[in-house]
């Protein structure tokens, strides 16, 4: 349990925005320094877990975390504009002060995965959870084996993270293939989906553990996709995303079957969440 | 066990409600619900149960989780949990009973609950059996009795000449009165029951999972929601945030959560508009497998404790026990 006893669950750290940078239209990645007791909770979290960010005033609204704290203590969250908290999030700017509560959750099993290939697909705003993969990866390259990066999104623009491929494409053994369903003129990578990406690239099974977050509805199809190349579900990993008002397991929204998303995830194996994801879509 | 004249309990109950904060059922604009009492006058006596079950004396409808404080770029919060000492009286043991599963999640897996907790340590709880059960009544089918007296700290049971008082914990026998009771003679009178209602057994859910039916029965649903706000298990909350007045040329919020349940239509629904459960049919679907296999498989205890309050409260006739029936009847076609 990563909250710890005697601290009142429901109440936040405060923290300090550092950083804002227009990452897309729409999306900014937030960077937050936490004041006080707060950052002694943030000391050790691990790739996958999320946290809940307070707009105060409007409420708050769990995100994955998309840093390690490995690479500094400054807490970062890609946020696209969509609800009410994100709206007012958006509004914010470095200096201003939010909420955060957790970390929370479990996370990817880095340690296990040692050894093995690793194939991460990331569609959209679904690529920000899986930098702390790619992250911890690219600081600890020679513990795990080749790796094939998978990135998507709907249109060039809405790409996460452009600063940095050069970065991964740099890395050892290391490939980045992207893909759009629409392109402009300028693009020379692949159009289409990324189960198509998947397809076409056809990662070998063998030793191989995928990684996955973005729409339901692409983790539904990557999974058989990756299922058709040979993995077993126990090879493919994802983390799923949901309604949640507590990151606690109490307030009941996040619910897949008897699972909870906030407790028992949001980092599942097909092979746990595989006869979920049809009732998901 | 001792017994209480009908002149004692009601003395016994104004000593109550001077000494600390006495709940119980009284009529509220012509509704039964469990609130506070300045005297046992205003106690109601003849009831099968309130309209609200005493969930919400423990998790109520709206609670304030926190207040803030801006100012400039300044934030203050303040944690308001509740404090103050309660007694509630006229607990009927199927309200008791949902603390079984109430507990079970917000008192007893980490982390704690403190507002439920803090509450629940502060109450004290005394219990009245029922004589007979209600109309729509099925708590024998869920393990509960009428005069049940688990989760209670006192349980009253109504005989000829008074109450029986049985002390069921130190909690209850704190509260006792300081006048001299008298012995019980003879036996306490057994409820009259309904027939029981079938119960299926946890294993016979997920089989029925992808059937039609839930479409089915559920096509008449209004997603009103009052089944979970009736419902003395039912936990599911939303949080968000309300202004207040300014203040000191400083901004006030309070941090709300209200109650919400699965029933309603955007429950489940994300920003950006994806709603993996978007049809009726998966919405009480989920609602009857949570009852009566998540929340069993997740933390012990059935979430139904058989009141019949979302029985007597849906407006479409959306009937629990028959879901039963037909769960229990699908069942036994495809075991």
């Amino acid at each position: 349990m990563t909250i710890r006893n005697g601290h009142n669950a429901m109440l936040p750290y405060l923290g300090k925005l550092v950083t804002v940078q227009d990452m897309a239209p729409e999306i900014k990645l937030f960077g937050i320094e936490l004041l006080n007791v707060g950052s002694a909770q943030f000391a050790d979290y691990q790739p996958g877990q999320f946290a809940f960010v307070s707009a105060f005033g409007v409420g708050e609204a769990p995100f994955g975390i998309a840093s390690t704290p490995e690479r500094g203590n400054v807490l970062e969250f890609a946020v696209q504009r969509l609800g009410a908290v994100t709206t007012e999030m958006h509004e914010l700017g470095e200096g201003d002060i939010v909420g955060v509560r957790g970390p929370m959750g479990n996370w990817f099993p880095m340690e296990d995965f040692k050894g093995h290939d690793l194939v991460v697909l990331g569609g959209g705003i679904g690529g920000a959870p899986l930098r702390p993969v790619l992250q911890t990866v690219l600081d600890h390259r020679a513990d795990y084996g080749h790796l094939n990066i998978l990135w998507a999104a709907r249109n060039p623009s809405l790409l996460l993270f452009r600063e940095e491929y050069d970065t991964w494409r740099a890395a050892p053994d290391t490939e980045l293939h992207l893909t759009v369903d629409e392109a402009d003129g300028e693009w020379e990578h692949d159009l289409g989906l990324i189960t198509d990406l998947l397809e076409k690239v056809a990662p070998a099974p063998k030793n191989t553990i995928a990684i996955t977050c973005g729409p339901p509805i692409m983790i539904y199809y990557a999974s058989k996709v990756l299922q058709k190349l040979g993995f077993e579900p126990k090879q493919c990993y994802a983390t799923l995303e949901a309604r949640m008002h507590c990151g606690i397991g109490k307030c009941g929204r996040c619910n897949m079957g008897e699972k909870l998303v906030c407790v028992d995830g949001p980092v599942f194996s097909i092979a746990e969440a595989g006869r979920f994801l049809e009732s998901y879509l | 066990m001792q017994l209480i004249s009908h002149s004692g309990l009601a003395t016994w109950l104004d000593h109550l409600a001077q000494e600390t904060t006495l709940i119980a059922p009284r009529n509220v604009d012509g509704v039964l619900l469990y609130r506070p009492v300045q005297s046992s006058g205003d106690i109601v006596w003849d009831f099968v149960r309130p309209v609200l079950s005493v969930k919400e004396a423990f998790f109520p409808a709206t609670e304030r989780v926190l207040t803030i404080e801006k100012t400039g770029q300044q934030i203050r919060l303040n944690e308001t949990v509740p404090d103050g000492e309660r007694v509630i009286f006229g607990v009927r043991s199927c309200d008791a009973r949902g603390f079984l599963a109430m507990d079970a999640l917000f008192a007893n897996t980490e982390p704690v609950d403190v507002y439920y907790t803090t509450r629940r340590e502060n109450t004290a709880l005394i219990g009245l059996s029922c004589n007979e059960m209600g109309e729509t009544c099925f708590c024998t089918s869920t393990g509960g009795a009428p005069d049940d007296p688990t989760g209670m700290d006192l349980m009253l049971t109504e005989v000829d000449d008074g109450y029986a008082i049985q002390v069921i914990t130190e909690k209850g026998a704190a509260l006792l009165p300081e006048i001299t009771l008298q012995e019980l003679a003879g036996e306490i009178p057994q409820p009259v029951l309904n027939d029981p209602v079938p119960f299926p057994p946890m294993e016979a859910w997920p089989p029925q999972f992808n059937d039609a039916y839930w479409a089915d029965m559920a096509e008449r649903c209004l997603s009103c929601r009052i089944c979970a706000y009736v419902c003395p298990t039912c936990r599911c909350f939303d949080v968000r945030d309300e202004p207040l007045p300014a203040e000191n040329g400083s901004q006030h919020f309070e941090r709300i959560r209200c109650w919400d349940s699965c029933a309603g239509e955007v429950y489940r629904q994300i920003a950006g508009g994806h709603n993996p459960r978007a049809a009726k049919g998966d919405r009480m679907r989920n609602r009857f497998f949570c009852k009566f296999y998540y929340y069993p498989e997740q933390y012990g205890p059935v979430a139904c404790t058989g009141c019949g309050r979302c029985v007597d409260a849906c407006p479409v006739n959306i009937d629990i026990t028959e879901v039963m029936h037909a769960v229990q009847r699908l069942a036994e076609v495809e075991p």
